[in-house]
């Protein structure tokens, strides 16, 4: 009977197109295309060396980006896209002093094309430096925030063509298309808990009991806020959306209610948290809400995850001999 | 949960599940055509209605309801044991991701490194229920079988099937915890009906056949690779008893020195020394002996220490006056 209910369970959600084509359009290609459309309004704004404007446009380009890296899962559909979120952004993943290379190629005349010659001094993060620390009207500034805006923008359309060109793999297996996609958000939500959240309020290993408020994302420009919240949406839009299949829906097919209501909720708990919170409160109580609660949702999507492999849930005959 | 005999025949967990006993009988068949003289024996009331096997058939009707109501629920599962070591890696070395290898080539290896470790702690578990002490008190259980049948696996004393309950959660949860922390959800299993493809395959090669009277033995070369039927039933002879304590490899029996092959061994007798047997007739003896006998261990022990005590302070004494 069992049986008959898996293989009826798996008719219809083939059937219906499980974690599908709406899912993909509507989430995955409709956040990289807003993710564009930021990069092109703030390059006007550069343009137009409107220092408010280009700034308000980086928030909302922070913010689109997120939503981008927090579903990014092309690097499973081909292989070659695997780093190319690294050329967008370098949080913990690079070592080097951005801030002083970028202060050297303000101040010395060699061409920016030759100068600003590393992935990393084109990446949001370097951007971030330009627009709130040096004068956008300043023609050089200028150039290096057109260069790097030009430079994301590429890249997100590259990302953008290569979701075009392998969503059929998405779309072959539902299996492989679910495993990628809880593969993003587990690692999505680990990063978010401990060095987004855990590194600043000081609750991570590696900085334990040494909060520190410029350990933040967007510490300049005080937008890690309003990254942090844009990836929690990212995901209400992965396990928890009315306008169709998600992979909460997905899961409850598989009778994982209780797995994934429990990731809802953690996830509802941390929006709330961080619903409050502004730049300032990673380092108090609300900080280490907001850990705790990304560190529940955590654990629920690995619970999620491992219910996936029915036999480890399973106790097996006393196989003894 | 519900407590249903033919679920035993119905679940391809089990070992009795209808199509291995399907298979061993199909083995079986061709067997007794090329050596019909040993079927008057399989085929004779005296070894089906033997007291021994009427016993094993009486004590997994036990069994199942025991299992249910008291092992179960006692027992962590490998889910927890998976989500413990996860975590904990987590917390040590931080997010890793491994993203160097395909899914097949991570579904390919995880199905391996399953089988073969579980393969592996199942032969150490049963060495050590025959080299410790207390334990082979427990483990006589399943030896005092005069006469063999299918059923007889289930002839275990509760403690040892909550031994290998326990040694199946903590295995498979650490080689699930370990790849689930380096592959995350591309971590997933070869399976068929939901039985590692090894386990099942194996189990077809005549599983329910270790515990019969057809002497199917896979010849000298194939022996040292995998446990025949006829290697398991040595283990059951009185005279080869430290021997062949492999599930499905008996790799682990040719490294560790325990491996006995099934030609040339002669005078295979079933079960215990005679004193020994009598512990064993019923159901009570089955649940209780071992308990006693483990007392009577202890006692003596205890005995001895205080006849020693008391000498050593007698002479004491004695010195001083
Ligand atoms: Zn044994």
């Amino acid at each position: 009977m069992r049986y008959l209910m898996a293989i009826v369970f798996l008719v219809v959600s083939i059937g219906v197109n499980a974690v599908g084509e709406k899912f993909f359009n509507q989430v995955i290609i409709a956040n990289v295309v807003s993710a564009i459309t930021n990069t092109e309004l703030l390059i006007d704004s550069i343009n137009q060396a409107n220092s408010t404007s280009a700034k308000m446009q980086f928030g909302n380009l922070v913010s689109s980006w997120k939503k981008v890296e927090t579903t990014y899962l092309l690097g499973d559909l081909n292989e070659d896209y695997l780093d190319t979120p690294r050329y967008i952004d370098i949080f913990h993943n690079n070592n080097e002093d951005i801030k002083s290379q970028l202060d050297l190629i303000i101040n010395s005349d060699d061409a920016l094309s030759s100068a600003m010659y590393k992935h990393s001094h084109k990446t949001i993060n370097a951007l971030e430096y330009i627009l709130f620390t040096k004068n956008l009207p300043h023609q050089r500034v200028k150039n290096m925030a057109l260069m790097i805006t030009k430079s994301i923008k590429s890249y997100l359309s590259e990302i953008l063509n290569g979701y075009k060109a392998h969503q059929s793999k998405f779309f072959e297996s539902e299996q492989y298309a679910s495993a990628i996609l809880l593969n993003t958000l587990v690692g999505g939500t680990y990063k978010l808990k401990e060095w987004r959240v855990g590194d600043v309020a000081g609750l991570s290993k590696k900085f334990k009991n040494r909060p520190n408020n410029h350990r933040a994302e967007y510490a300049i420009s005080g937008n890690s806020m309003n990254a942090i919240k844009a990836i929690l949406a990212t995901q209400a839009q992965v396990i928890n959306s009315p306008d169709y299949q998600d992979f909460g829906d997905i899961a409850r097919q598989f009778k994982a209610s209780k797995e994934i209501n429990q990731a809802i909720s953690a996830l509802n708990d941390s929006i709330v948290n961080a619903s409050s919170m502004s730049e300032f409160d990673f380092i108090n109580n609300k900080g280490k809400r907001l850990y705790q609660s990304t560190n529940r949702l955590m654990k629920s999507y690995y619970i999620s995850l491992m219910d996936r492999l029915g036999f480890v849930s399973k106790v097996l005959d006393a196989d003894g001999d | 949960m519900e407590i249903n005999p033919f679920e035993y025949l119905m679940n391809p967990h089990k070992r009795i599940y209808w199509i291995f006993l399907l298979s061993s009988l199909v083995v079986a068949f061709v067997f007794l055509k090329c050596h019909p003289k040993q079927k008057r024996i399989i085929l004779s009331k005296k070894l089906w209605l033997h007291p021994s096997n009427l016993l094993d058939y009486g004590y997994f009707i036990f069994f199942i309801f025991f299992k249910v109501m008291v092992i179960l629920p006692i027992l962590m599962s490998a889910k927890e044991v998976a989500l413990f070591v996860n975590i904990t890696l987590l917390d040590q070395y931080g997010f890793v991701r491994i993203e160097s290898f395909s899914y097949i080539q991570i579904m390919a290896l995880f199905t391996l490194s399953v089988f073969i470790l579980s393969d592996f702690t199942r032969y150490w578990l049963h060495r050590l229920l025959h080299f410790v002490p207390w334990l082979w008190e427990f483990h006589k259980v399943h030896h005092s079988a005069k006469v063999l049948n299918p059923l007889t696996f289930y002839r275990v004393h509760p403690v040892e099937s909550l031994l290998f309950g326990l040694r199946y959660s903590l295995s498979i949860g650490l080689v699930a915890g370990v790849f689930i922390f380096l592959f995350g959800s591309l971590v997933g299993i070869y399976d068929i009906l939901g039985v590692n493809l090894f386990a099942f395959m194996f189990s077809l090669l005549g599983s329910n056949l270790r515990h019969s009277h057809i002497k199917l033995g896979f010849g000298n070369i194939v022996e040292r690779f995998l446990i025949s039927p006829l290697q398991h039933q040595i283990h059951h002879s009185k005279n080869h008893v430290n021997t062949n304590f492999g599930g499905f490899l008996s790799t682990w029996d040719y490294l560790f020195g325990t491996l006995t092959l099934s030609k040339n061994t002669t005078n295979i007798k079933f079960g215990l020394e005679k004193m020994q047997m009598k512990n064993f007739q019923n159901l009570y003896g089955l649940l209780f002996s071992p308990f006693i006998a483990i007392y009577n261990q202890i006692k003596d022990k205890n005995f001895m220490l205080y006849f020693v005590t008391m000498c050593k302070l007698q002479r004491l004494k004695r010195e001083q006056q």
